[in-house]
Protein backbone atom coordinates (compact mmCIF):
# COMPACT_ATOMS: atom_id res chain seq x y z
CA UNK A 1 0.00 0.00 0.00
CA UNK A 2 1.45 3.30 -1.05
CA UNK A 3 0.92 5.82 1.72
CA UNK A 4 0.92 9.34 0.42
CA UNK A 5 2.66 10.99 3.28
CA UNK A 6 3.37 14.71 3.13
CA UNK A 7 6.94 15.48 1.99
CA UNK A 8 9.41 16.71 4.53
CA UNK A 9 9.73 20.45 4.15
CA UNK A 10 12.49 22.75 5.18
CA UNK A 11 12.78 26.45 5.49
CA UNK A 12 15.83 28.65 5.89
CA UNK A 13 15.93 30.89 8.91
CA UNK A 14 18.41 32.71 11.13
CA UNK A 15 20.87 30.28 12.66
CA UNK A 16 20.54 29.67 16.38
CA UNK A 17 22.89 31.72 18.51
CA UNK A 18 24.23 28.63 20.27
CA UNK A 19 25.14 27.02 16.96
CA UNK A 20 26.94 30.16 15.91
CA UNK A 21 28.84 30.34 19.20
CA UNK A 22 29.89 26.69 19.00
CA UNK A 23 30.87 27.09 15.36
CA UNK A 24 33.07 30.03 16.33
CA UNK A 25 34.64 28.02 19.16
CA UNK A 26 35.48 25.22 16.72
CA UNK A 27 37.00 27.70 14.27
CA UNK A 28 38.97 29.35 17.06
CA UNK A 29 40.27 25.94 18.15
CA UNK A 30 41.47 25.28 14.60
CA UNK A 31 43.04 28.74 14.33
CA UNK A 32 44.79 28.17 17.64
CA UNK A 33 46.76 25.34 16.08
CA UNK A 34 47.37 26.70 12.61
CA UNK A 35 48.13 30.30 13.55
CA UNK A 36 48.89 30.65 17.26
CA UNK A 37 51.10 27.58 17.52
CA UNK A 38 53.71 28.90 15.04
CA UNK A 39 53.56 32.32 16.73
CA UNK A 40 53.64 30.88 20.26
CA UNK A 41 57.30 31.74 20.80
CA UNK A 42 56.55 35.42 20.25
CA UNK A 43 53.28 35.41 22.16
CA UNK A 44 54.98 33.93 25.25
CA UNK A 45 57.63 36.63 25.15
CA UNK A 46 55.16 39.48 25.07
CA UNK A 47 52.98 38.19 27.89
CA UNK A 48 52.92 40.44 30.91
CA UNK A 49 51.84 39.26 34.34
CA UNK A 50 51.90 42.55 36.17
CA UNK A 51 51.25 46.24 35.60
CA UNK A 52 54.96 47.04 35.78
CA UNK A 53 55.71 44.43 33.13
CA UNK A 54 53.03 45.90 30.89
CA UNK A 55 54.58 49.37 31.32
CA UNK A 56 58.04 47.99 30.58
CA UNK A 57 56.86 46.20 27.48
CA UNK A 58 54.86 49.08 26.06
CA UNK A 59 57.46 51.75 26.82
CA UNK A 60 59.92 50.07 24.53
CA UNK A 61 59.37 50.80 20.86
CA UNK A 62 61.04 47.55 19.77
CA UNK A 63 58.66 45.51 21.87
CA UNK A 64 55.65 47.51 20.75
CA UNK A 65 56.64 46.82 17.16
CA UNK A 66 56.89 43.10 17.92
CA UNK A 67 53.47 43.06 19.61
CA UNK A 68 51.97 44.88 16.62
CA UNK A 69 53.55 42.51 14.12
CA UNK A 70 52.42 39.39 15.98
CA UNK A 71 48.82 40.56 16.30
CA UNK A 72 48.61 41.73 12.71
CA UNK A 73 50.01 38.45 11.38
CA UNK A 74 47.55 36.45 13.49
CA UNK A 75 44.54 38.53 12.45
CA UNK A 76 45.60 38.62 8.78
CA UNK A 77 45.74 34.82 8.65
CA UNK A 78 42.46 34.45 10.56
CA UNK A 79 40.73 36.82 8.14
CA UNK A 80 42.05 34.81 5.19
CA UNK A 81 40.72 31.61 6.78
CA UNK A 82 37.17 32.95 7.21
CA UNK A 83 37.07 34.95 3.97
CA UNK A 84 38.31 32.18 1.68
CA UNK A 85 36.11 29.47 3.16
CA UNK A 86 32.97 31.62 3.33
CA UNK A 87 33.51 32.79 -0.25
CA UNK A 88 34.09 29.29 -1.59
CA UNK A 89 31.61 27.28 0.45
CA UNK A 90 29.55 29.81 2.35
CA UNK A 91 30.80 28.28 5.58
CA UNK A 92 33.92 27.93 7.69
CA UNK A 93 34.83 24.53 9.18
CA UNK A 94 32.92 25.25 12.38
CA UNK A 95 29.82 26.29 10.47
CA UNK A 96 30.17 23.23 8.24
CA UNK A 97 30.14 20.94 11.22
CA UNK A 98 27.07 22.66 12.65
CA UNK A 99 25.33 22.92 9.30
CA UNK A 100 24.92 26.67 9.16
CA UNK A 101 25.73 28.93 6.24
CA UNK A 102 26.64 32.48 5.44
CA UNK A 103 24.60 34.06 2.66
CA UNK A 104 24.51 37.47 1.09
CA UNK A 105 21.47 39.74 1.12
CA UNK A 106 22.52 40.82 -2.35
CA UNK A 107 22.55 38.68 -5.46
CA UNK A 108 26.09 37.40 -5.04
CA UNK A 109 28.55 37.24 -2.18
CA UNK A 110 31.31 39.76 -2.75
CA UNK A 111 34.75 39.83 -1.14
CA UNK A 112 34.17 43.22 0.52
CA UNK A 113 31.14 41.77 2.29
CA UNK A 114 33.23 38.97 3.78
CA UNK A 115 35.99 41.37 4.80
CA UNK A 116 33.51 43.67 6.51
CA UNK A 117 31.75 40.83 8.35
CA UNK A 118 35.14 39.61 9.62
CA UNK A 119 36.58 42.99 10.54
CA UNK A 120 36.20 42.20 14.25
CA UNK A 121 39.44 40.26 13.78
CA UNK A 122 41.43 43.42 13.02
CA UNK A 123 43.42 44.12 16.20
CA UNK A 124 43.11 47.89 16.31
CA UNK A 125 40.69 50.40 17.69
CA UNK A 126 37.80 50.75 16.83
CA UNK A 127 37.45 47.24 15.33
CA UNK A 128 38.31 45.63 18.63
CA UNK A 129 35.12 47.11 20.06
CA UNK A 130 33.17 44.77 17.76
CA UNK A 131 34.02 41.93 20.16
CA UNK A 132 31.56 43.60 22.54
CA UNK A 133 29.19 45.33 20.12
CA UNK A 134 28.60 42.37 17.79
CA UNK A 135 27.33 39.93 20.44
CA UNK A 136 25.06 42.65 21.90
CA UNK A 137 23.58 43.27 18.47
CA UNK A 138 23.20 39.56 17.85
CA UNK A 139 21.23 39.05 21.04
CA UNK A 140 19.13 42.21 20.75
CA UNK A 141 18.51 41.93 17.02
CA UNK A 142 15.34 40.17 15.82
CA UNK A 143 17.19 38.59 12.92
CA UNK A 144 20.12 37.67 15.19
CA UNK A 145 22.51 39.70 13.06
CA UNK A 146 25.77 41.13 14.29
CA UNK A 147 26.55 44.75 13.52
CA UNK A 148 29.25 43.55 11.09
CA UNK A 149 26.60 41.48 9.30
CA UNK A 150 24.23 44.41 9.07
CA UNK A 151 27.01 46.53 7.55
CA UNK A 152 28.16 43.76 5.20
CA UNK A 153 24.62 42.75 4.21
CA UNK A 154 25.19 39.10 5.08
CA UNK A 155 23.47 36.71 7.41
CA UNK A 156 23.98 33.27 8.90
CA UNK A 157 21.21 30.81 8.24
CA UNK A 158 20.32 27.21 8.89
CA UNK A 159 17.76 24.82 7.48
CA UNK A 160 14.79 24.18 9.70
CA UNK A 161 12.95 20.97 8.73
CA UNK A 162 9.32 20.31 9.54
CA UNK B 1 21.89 10.29 2.09
CA UNK B 2 24.97 9.92 -0.07
CA UNK B 3 27.29 12.84 -0.11
CA UNK B 4 27.33 14.73 -3.34
CA UNK B 5 30.56 15.26 -5.21
CA UNK B 6 30.49 18.91 -4.16
CA UNK B 7 30.33 17.99 -0.46
CA UNK B 8 33.12 15.43 -0.83
CA UNK B 9 35.38 17.85 -2.64
CA UNK B 10 35.28 20.44 0.17
CA UNK B 11 37.75 18.72 2.47
CA UNK B 12 40.81 18.61 0.17
CA UNK B 13 40.47 22.36 -0.36
CA UNK B 14 40.01 23.00 3.37
CA UNK B 15 43.02 20.89 4.29
CA UNK B 16 45.11 22.62 1.64
CA UNK B 17 44.08 26.00 2.99
CA UNK B 18 44.89 24.98 6.57
CA UNK B 19 48.34 23.71 5.54
CA UNK B 20 48.96 26.90 3.57
CA UNK B 21 48.02 29.07 6.57
CA UNK B 22 50.16 26.95 8.90
CA UNK B 23 53.24 27.27 6.69
CA UNK B 24 52.62 30.98 6.17
CA UNK B 25 52.37 31.46 9.94
CA UNK B 26 55.72 29.71 10.41
CA UNK B 27 57.40 31.80 7.70
CA UNK B 28 56.00 35.04 9.09
CA UNK B 29 57.04 34.01 12.59
CA UNK B 30 60.60 33.49 11.32
CA UNK B 31 60.53 36.88 9.62
CA UNK B 32 59.35 38.52 12.86
CA UNK B 33 62.27 36.82 14.67
CA UNK B 34 64.74 38.21 12.17
CA UNK B 35 63.44 41.75 12.14
CA UNK B 36 62.56 42.24 15.78
CA UNK B 37 64.61 41.97 18.94
CA UNK B 38 64.26 39.05 21.28
CA UNK B 39 62.11 40.50 24.04
CA UNK B 40 63.91 38.75 26.88
CA UNK B 41 67.17 40.44 25.95
CA UNK B 42 65.81 43.93 26.13
CA UNK B 43 67.09 45.81 29.14
CA UNK B 44 69.13 42.87 30.43
CA UNK B 45 72.87 43.12 30.88
CA UNK B 46 73.70 39.77 32.49
CA UNK B 47 73.10 36.32 31.03
CA UNK B 48 72.52 33.47 33.46
CA UNK B 49 73.28 30.05 32.02
CA UNK B 50 72.14 27.09 34.13
CA UNK B 51 74.31 24.01 34.26
CA UNK B 52 72.21 21.50 36.12
CA UNK B 53 72.80 17.79 36.02
CA UNK B 54 75.38 15.42 34.65
CA UNK B 55 77.56 16.97 31.93
CA UNK B 56 77.71 15.19 28.61
CA UNK B 57 78.42 16.14 25.03
CA UNK B 58 74.86 15.34 23.96
CA UNK B 59 71.80 15.00 26.16
CA UNK B 60 70.76 11.67 24.65
CA UNK B 61 73.60 9.90 26.42
CA UNK B 62 71.56 9.71 29.59
CA UNK B 63 69.35 6.67 29.94
CA UNK B 64 66.31 8.75 30.67
CA UNK B 65 67.28 11.67 28.46
CA UNK B 66 66.69 13.89 31.48
CA UNK B 67 68.92 15.60 34.09
CA UNK B 68 71.77 15.79 31.59
CA UNK B 69 73.44 18.99 30.47
CA UNK B 70 74.62 19.03 26.91
CA UNK B 71 77.90 20.83 26.39
CA UNK B 72 76.78 21.58 22.83
CA UNK B 73 73.81 23.51 24.17
CA UNK B 74 75.82 25.30 26.86
CA UNK B 75 78.53 26.36 24.41
CA UNK B 76 75.80 27.68 22.13
CA UNK B 77 74.34 29.78 24.95
CA UNK B 78 77.81 31.07 25.89
CA UNK B 79 78.43 32.14 22.29
CA UNK B 80 75.01 33.77 22.14
CA UNK B 81 75.77 35.77 25.29
CA UNK B 82 79.15 36.69 23.89
CA UNK B 83 77.68 38.02 20.64
CA UNK B 84 74.97 40.07 22.35
CA UNK B 85 76.38 43.57 22.86
CA UNK B 86 73.91 44.36 25.65
CA UNK B 87 75.16 41.45 27.77
CA UNK B 88 78.13 42.52 29.86
CA UNK B 89 78.54 39.52 32.14
CA UNK B 90 77.72 35.82 32.37
CA UNK B 91 76.59 33.91 35.44
CA UNK B 92 77.01 30.16 35.36
CA UNK B 93 74.52 28.66 37.75
CA UNK B 94 76.16 25.32 38.52
CA UNK B 95 74.46 22.39 40.19
CA UNK B 96 76.36 19.47 38.70
CA UNK B 97 78.30 16.49 40.07
CA UNK B 98 80.39 16.43 36.92
CA UNK B 99 80.34 14.17 33.91
CA UNK B 100 82.28 13.74 30.72
CA UNK B 101 85.82 15.14 30.70
CA UNK B 102 85.50 16.18 27.08
CA UNK B 103 82.19 17.94 27.60
CA UNK B 104 83.49 19.78 30.68
CA UNK B 105 86.55 20.91 28.76
CA UNK B 106 84.43 22.10 25.85
CA UNK B 107 82.41 24.35 28.13
CA UNK B 108 85.49 25.55 30.04
CA UNK B 109 87.32 26.42 26.84
CA UNK B 110 84.34 28.26 25.37
CA UNK B 111 83.96 30.22 28.58
CA UNK B 112 87.60 31.29 28.70
CA UNK B 113 87.33 32.72 25.18
CA UNK B 114 84.59 35.14 26.27
CA UNK B 115 85.91 38.60 26.97
CA UNK B 116 83.25 39.50 29.51
CA UNK B 117 82.94 39.16 33.28
CA UNK B 118 82.13 35.57 34.23
CA UNK B 119 80.91 34.43 37.61
CA UNK B 120 80.33 30.83 38.62
CA UNK B 121 77.63 30.38 41.20
CA UNK B 122 77.80 26.92 42.76
CA UNK B 123 74.55 25.75 44.30
CA UNK B 124 74.37 22.33 46.00
CA UNK B 125 77.08 20.63 43.95
CA UNK B 126 79.82 21.92 41.69
CA UNK B 127 82.20 19.01 41.77
CA UNK B 128 84.54 17.33 39.35
CA UNK B 129 83.51 18.44 35.83
CA UNK B 130 81.20 21.01 37.41
CA UNK B 131 84.18 22.46 39.23
CA UNK B 132 86.28 22.32 36.05
CA UNK B 133 83.76 24.63 34.43
CA UNK B 134 83.52 26.88 37.49
CA UNK B 135 87.30 27.28 37.58
CA UNK B 136 87.16 28.70 34.04
CA UNK B 137 85.29 31.74 35.31
CA UNK B 138 86.69 34.91 36.89
CA UNK B 139 85.03 34.56 40.26
CA UNK B 140 83.49 31.59 42.06
CA UNK B 141 80.80 31.96 44.68
CA UNK B 142 79.49 28.93 46.58
CA UNK B 143 77.36 28.26 49.60
CA UNK B 144 79.28 27.30 52.76
CA UNK B 145 77.84 23.81 52.44
CA UNK B 146 78.16 23.40 48.67
CA UNK B 147 80.04 20.34 47.57
CA UNK B 148 82.92 21.17 45.31
CA UNK B 149 86.39 20.02 44.39
CA UNK B 150 86.63 16.31 43.58
CA UNK B 151 89.46 17.00 41.15
CA UNK B 152 89.85 13.47 39.92
CA UNK B 153 88.85 11.00 37.25
CA UNK B 154 86.81 7.80 37.45
CA UNK B 155 86.39 5.05 34.92
CA UNK B 156 85.04 2.25 37.10
CA UNK B 157 82.61 -0.30 35.75
CA UNK B 158 80.99 -3.55 36.79
CA UNK B 159 82.80 -6.67 35.69
CA UNK B 160 80.53 -9.64 35.09
CA UNK B 161 83.13 -12.23 34.15
CA UNK B 162 82.62 -14.16 37.41
CA UNK B 163 78.84 -14.00 37.21
CA UNK B 164 78.57 -15.28 33.65
CA UNK B 165 81.04 -18.03 34.47
CA UNK B 166 78.79 -19.12 37.39
CA UNK B 167 75.96 -19.52 34.91
CA UNK B 168 78.09 -21.50 32.49
CA UNK B 169 78.06 -18.72 29.94
CA UNK B 170 81.16 -18.34 27.83
CA UNK B 171 82.60 -15.11 26.57
CA UNK B 172 83.70 -16.01 23.04
CA UNK B 173 86.59 -13.67 22.40
CA UNK B 174 86.92 -12.74 18.72
CA UNK B 175 89.10 -9.73 18.30
CA UNK B 176 91.72 -8.45 15.99
CA UNK B 177 94.10 -6.30 18.00
CA UNK B 178 95.19 -7.35 21.47
CA UNK B 179 93.45 -4.58 23.40
CA UNK B 180 90.33 -4.30 21.27
CA UNK B 181 88.02 -5.65 23.97
CA UNK B 182 89.85 -3.95 26.80
CA UNK B 183 87.23 -2.79 29.26
CA UNK B 184 84.65 -5.35 28.23
CA UNK B 185 82.52 -6.20 31.28
CA UNK B 186 82.34 -9.84 30.18
CA UNK B 187 85.94 -10.67 30.77
CA UNK B 188 88.43 -10.22 33.53
CA UNK B 189 90.71 -7.23 33.06
CA UNK B 190 94.34 -8.29 32.84
CA UNK B 191 97.02 -6.47 34.87
CA UNK B 192 98.46 -5.07 31.65
CA UNK B 193 95.08 -3.71 30.57
CA UNK B 194 94.54 -2.22 34.01
CA UNK B 195 97.91 -0.53 33.78
CA UNK B 196 97.02 0.95 30.36
CA UNK B 197 93.68 2.20 31.64
CA UNK B 198 95.18 3.71 34.73
CA UNK B 199 97.74 5.56 32.62
CA UNK B 200 94.91 7.07 30.54
CA UNK B 201 93.05 8.12 33.67
CA UNK B 202 96.25 9.62 35.07
CA UNK B 203 96.75 11.60 31.86
CA UNK B 204 93.24 13.03 32.05
CA UNK B 205 93.77 13.74 35.74
CA UNK B 206 96.96 15.63 34.91
CA UNK B 207 95.10 17.71 32.33
CA UNK B 208 92.35 18.44 34.85
CA UNK B 209 94.86 19.47 37.53
CA UNK B 210 96.76 21.72 35.13
CA UNK B 211 93.56 23.40 33.97
CA UNK B 212 92.51 24.19 37.52
CA UNK B 213 96.00 25.35 38.47
CA UNK B 214 96.10 27.78 35.52
CA UNK B 215 92.51 28.94 35.98
CA UNK B 216 92.86 29.53 39.70
CA UNK B 217 96.49 30.63 39.71
CA UNK B 218 97.41 27.96 42.25
CA UNK B 219 100.98 26.92 42.97
CA UNK B 220 102.20 23.33 42.74
CA UNK B 221 102.01 22.88 46.49
CA UNK B 222 98.49 24.27 46.61
CA UNK B 223 97.41 22.00 43.77
CA UNK B 224 98.98 18.97 45.39
CA UNK B 225 96.72 19.43 48.41
CA UNK B 226 93.59 19.29 46.29
CA UNK B 227 94.55 16.73 43.64
CA UNK B 228 93.51 13.61 45.54
CA UNK B 229 89.92 13.97 44.25
CA UNK B 230 88.59 14.78 47.69
CA UNK B 231 85.40 16.79 47.70
CA UNK B 232 85.21 19.88 49.85
CA UNK B 233 82.48 21.90 51.43
CA UNK B 234 82.27 25.56 50.55
CA UNK B 235 84.07 26.71 53.67
CA UNK B 236 86.92 24.26 53.07
CA UNK B 237 87.12 25.20 49.38
CA UNK B 238 87.48 28.87 50.34
CA UNK B 239 90.47 28.07 52.58
CA UNK B 240 92.03 26.04 49.77
CA UNK B 241 91.51 28.91 47.27
CA UNK B 242 89.27 26.77 45.13
CA UNK B 243 86.53 29.37 45.39
CA UNK B 244 86.55 33.14 45.95
CA UNK B 245 83.56 33.87 48.09
CA UNK B 246 80.84 32.27 50.16
CA UNK B 247 77.30 33.25 49.38
CA UNK B 248 74.32 32.91 47.11
CA UNK B 249 72.55 34.89 44.44
CA UNK B 250 72.63 38.13 46.38
CA UNK B 251 76.40 37.94 46.60
CA UNK B 252 76.59 37.15 42.89
CA UNK B 253 74.53 40.23 42.06
CA UNK B 254 76.52 42.40 44.46
CA UNK B 255 79.78 41.23 42.93
CA UNK B 256 78.56 41.92 39.40
CA UNK B 257 77.20 45.34 40.28
CA UNK B 258 80.59 46.21 41.74
CA UNK B 259 82.41 44.89 38.65
CA UNK B 260 80.11 46.44 36.08
CA UNK B 261 79.39 49.65 37.98
CA UNK B 262 75.71 49.47 37.10
CA UNK B 263 72.48 47.78 38.13
CA UNK B 264 72.27 44.17 37.14
CA UNK B 265 69.32 42.83 35.16
CA UNK B 266 69.51 39.11 34.61
CA UNK B 267 68.08 37.14 31.72
CA UNK B 268 68.20 33.36 31.64
CA UNK B 269 69.86 31.82 28.62
CA UNK B 270 68.91 28.25 28.10
CA UNK B 271 67.79 26.03 25.33
CA UNK B 272 64.05 26.04 25.31
CA UNK B 273 62.48 22.63 25.10
CA UNK B 274 59.73 22.52 22.56
CA UNK B 275 56.86 20.12 22.83
CA UNK B 276 58.60 17.88 20.33
CA UNK B 277 61.86 17.91 22.35
CA UNK B 278 60.00 16.76 25.43
CA UNK B 279 58.20 14.13 23.38
CA UNK B 280 61.56 13.02 21.96
CA UNK B 281 63.07 12.76 25.44
CA UNK B 282 60.21 10.61 26.61
CA UNK B 283 60.33 8.30 23.62
CA UNK B 284 64.07 8.36 23.13
CA UNK B 285 66.12 5.30 22.31
CA UNK B 286 67.17 4.72 25.90
CA UNK B 287 63.63 5.12 27.24
CA UNK B 288 62.45 2.38 24.90
CA UNK B 289 65.02 0.02 26.40
CA UNK B 290 63.88 0.75 29.92
CA UNK B 291 60.94 -1.48 29.13
CA UNK B 292 63.32 -4.23 28.07
CA UNK B 293 65.27 -3.88 31.25
CA UNK B 294 68.12 -1.58 32.19
CA UNK B 295 70.39 -4.61 32.17
CA UNK B 296 69.81 -5.39 28.50
CA UNK B 297 70.55 -1.77 27.58
CA UNK B 298 73.84 -1.96 29.47
CA UNK B 299 74.82 -4.98 27.41
CA UNK B 300 73.55 -3.75 24.08
CA UNK B 301 75.92 -3.98 21.12
CA UNK B 302 77.20 -0.45 21.23
CA UNK B 303 78.41 -0.87 24.80
CA UNK B 304 80.13 -4.24 24.37
CA UNK B 305 83.73 -3.22 24.05
CA UNK B 306 85.73 -0.10 24.76
CA UNK B 307 82.65 1.63 26.09
CA UNK B 308 83.88 2.53 29.56
CA UNK B 309 82.77 6.02 30.49
CA UNK B 310 85.54 8.19 31.79
CA UNK B 311 84.02 10.71 34.10
CA UNK B 312 85.47 13.70 35.88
Amino acid sequence: MNLKLPKKRSVKGPASIWKRIFAFIIDFFILNYIIFFPLKKHIIQIQATSYSEIMELTNNSEITLKITLVFFVASFLAIIYFTVLEKKFGQSVGKMLLNINVISDMKQMKIWQLLVRNMFLVPIFPFILLWIIDPIFMIANKEKKRLSEILSKTRVIENYSY
Amino acid sequence: MKKTNKQRSKWPFIITLIIFLFITAFILSAIISIFSMDVKDIGSNVAQIPIKGVIAAESSQDIFGMGVVSSTDIVQQIKKAEKNPTIKAIILEINSPGGSAVASDEIGTALKKVNKTKVAWIREVGASGGYWIASSSDHIIANKMSITGSIGVIGSYLEFAGLISDYNVTYRRLVSGKYKDMGSPFKEMTPKEESIFTKKLDTIHEIFINEVAINRGLSKEEMKRVSEAEFYLGTEALDLKLIDELGGKEEVIAHLEKELGEEVKIVEYKKKKTFFDILGDVFSYQSFFIGKGIGSEMFSKKRLVNEIDIIV
